[in-house]
């Protein structure tokens, strides 16, 4: 009932009786050891601020000279006076963390250390970054593949066979079928309607052949004589590095004949050209 | 290695010095206040209010009781370490730029500028550490009891050699002298720097037989204390502000940087702003420390070799605790030696 007495309102907690003081700082001990030390001060703006920090103490003991312990327990003075122990934010500050190595080329390594950094991260970038082609899987930008226009990209090759494959029922004025057949394309001769524009060249895979471990000086005309003993030969790739203009060691065949092609893969694997064993096997959709 | 920074002054240092444990450290700047910091943590312990100009040098005595000043406002204050107090001013015609105690304390020594027609001279005053409870400090003698005076070229630097046996000083004209601290007789004088380029520092080794002495011609020179032999010489490419020899290890930092008034027009790269590290014997440049933003106008090194500070032109004093990888560098002979 005292208590009552003295606290008129029970608002009045005795915290908020004076609006400048602050809380009593709070220490809590941890599980672990360490300690949560809960303060308030007033920073620069004049509003209170709570700090909390987490401290581990580590006990360090060290021998010293005895005027050293002493000097321990002085007291601060000055500018310094009665503030509490511990460094003070304004006047101390703990630097950026450096390496020094003493090395009697320090000189070479610091222009190293300077240089490399860019270069490193660069080189970090690119380290299993390899440029594939959509469409043949080559090591070059889809858009300058030479089958782009002789091979669909990978996906889209599966997804002209499946139209092939219902052709016979786009080819009516589509009912029973959901899809729409553009008015051009309705009623026309069997194989030409759900053509894609593409669709022309897909057969042409089936008579094209990879050719692999082609020697580095190959040339495109020797190839093409090479190959042409078997049959019509549409077209013959061989792969080159753009900058060095050598042959990169792969090349494809088209046959106009599928029948071609299949004899010319069976002679021409394990032939000899340049010092180099041929090998040669359909080119393969996706790989 | 982390620095700790220290940013108790307004304006560029003048002078760092720790004591003869190691455990606090003593900085002087242009803005007239004494900072005494704990070199552990960078801890204040407090500072030293009097002077009314800029403050050139301290030092502290072997005891750590007695810390003496010199300033541009042309006295040398005495203070008592551990409570901030002045407990002696010593008035002077002109600033003074080096206080220097002797190895035993006994002695105290103060380099003052030559100006308004009087001649540069080292001042050598006696020190008493009062009754044994260090009570008294303040009964100290007025008059110094030697007095030299630099006629030729004005002192820049001064200290003391092994045993308080010779009065050592570096001059204006880039020479190093030999005084007798009980005659004040000059007993030798060696060119030691380039002509008319000035000694900006001077410090002893542990058993102060030999010292460093760092000049404005881009060089500074281990000489010895006993006859002034030049034993190695360290080459930079940038005038030198200081240069310390480092104990436990056989290495001399060097700072410098460019002058103080080319600073503005000068990138902190070509500044070359950064603390050199030269091989004691071998004289090579093993590596370099940066960090300040203007030119480094002192250095000392901690009594145990584990440490260094500096203290730079941008006002900053930087605390470097050495790390395992100094320790560990040795040469190749002398990785051999360590075998044998």
């Amino acid at each position: 009932m005292s208590r009552l007495g003295n606290n008129a309102d029970w608002a009045d907690d005795d915290e908020y009786d004076d609006p400048s003081a602050l809380p009593a700082t709070q220490i809590t001990e941890n599980k672990d050891g360490t300690k949560t030390v809960v303060s308030y001060r007033f920073n620069d703006e004049n509003k209170k601020v709570k700090v909390t920090r987490r401290i581990k103490s580590t006990v360090v003991r060290e021998h010293v000279n005895p005027q050293v312990a002493e000097r321990r327990s002085w007291d601060k003075f000055g500018l310094e006076k009665g503030h509490a122990p511990g460094p003070s934010f304004d006047t101390t500050s703990v630097g950026e963390n450096m390496i020094f190595r003493p090395s009697t080329n320090w000189k070479a390594q610091a222009a190293e250390a300077e240089k490399n950094p860019e270069q490193g991260s660069m080189k970090d970038q690119l380290k299993d970054k390899k440029v594939k082609c959509r469409i043949c899987s080559g090591e070059h930008f889809t858009a300058r593949c030479p089958f782009k226009d002789t091979m669909a990209p990978v996906e889209e090759a599966t997804g002209a066979g499946d139209m092939g494959a219902d052709e016979g029922a786009a080819g009516g004025l589509g009912a029973g079928s959901s899809s729409y057949v553009p008015p051009h394309l309705r009623g026309k001769a069997g194989g030409a309607a759900g053509e894609k524009m593409g669709g022309r060249f897909e057969k042409d895979d089936l008579a094209t052949l990879r050719v692999t471990n082609v020697s580095e000086l190959a040339e495109e005309q020797e190839l093409r004589d090479l190959f042409e003993r078997f049959g019509r030969v549409t077209r013959v790739f061989l792969a080159r590095d753009r900058e060095t203009q050598r042959a990169k060691g792969f090349a494809f065949i088209s046959y106009a004949d599928r029948g071609d092609a299949a004899r010319a893969c069976e002679k021409m694997d394990g032939f000899g050209y340049r010092h180099l064993i041929l090998r040669v096997e359909f080119a393969k959709r996706s790989t | 290695m982390r620095p700790i920074l220290l940013s108790g002054h307004e304006r560029s240092l003048t002078q760092i010095r720790f004591n003869k444990d190691g455990d606090l450290l003593f900085s002087t700047s242009k803005d007239k206040i004494v900072c005494a910091w704990w070199s552990a943590n960078g801890e204040r312990l407090g500072t030293y209010a009097g002077h009314q100009g800029a403050v050139w040098t301290v030092d502290v005595s072997p005891n750590t009781v007695l810390l003496a000043t010199g300033s541009a406002d042309n006295t040398v204050r005495l203070w008592n370490v551990k409570t901030g107090e002045c407990v002696k001013t010593w008035d002077f015609p002109t600033a003074v730029k080096r206080v220097a105690f002797s190895p035993d304390g006994s002695k105290l020594l103060a380099v003052t500028e030559k100006r308004m027609g009087f001649l540069g001279t080292i001042a050598v005053f006696d020190i008493t550490y009062g009754d044994g409870d260090l009570s008294n400090l303040n009964t100290q003698a007025e008059e110094p009891s030697l007095r030299i005076t630099c006629t030729e070229s004005k002192a820049t630097v001064a200290g003391w050699s092994y045993l308080g046996r010779y009065i050592i000083a570096g001059h204006e004209d880039g020479s190093v002298s030999q005084y007798d601290p009980k005659s004040g007789d000059q007993l030798e004088n060696v060119q030691a720097h380039e002509f008319d380029h000035q000694i900006n520092d001077l410090q002893f080794s542990p058993d102060r037989t030999y010292f460093i002495t760092a000049s404005k011609d881009k060089s500074a020179k281990l000489i010895a204390a006993s006859n002034l032999a030049i034993l190695k010489t360290y080459v930079a490419d940038t005038p030198l502000n200081s240069a310390s020899i480092t104990p436990k290890k056989d290495y001399v930092i060097l700072g410098g940087g460019q002058a103080a008034m080319d600073v503005t027009t000068t990138s902190a790269r070509q500044g070359k702003f950064e603390a050199r590290f030269y091989h004691k014997v071998f004289e090579d440049e093993i590596g370099r420390v940066r960090g300040h933003f203007g030119p480094l106008n002192t250095i000392d090194v901690h009594p145990a070799g584990t440490a260094y500070a500096s203290g730079g032109e941008d006002g900053y004093v930087r605390i470097h605790h050495f790390d395992k990888p100094y320790f560990d560098f040795m040469y190749e002979v002398e990785r051999e030696q360590m075998r044998k």
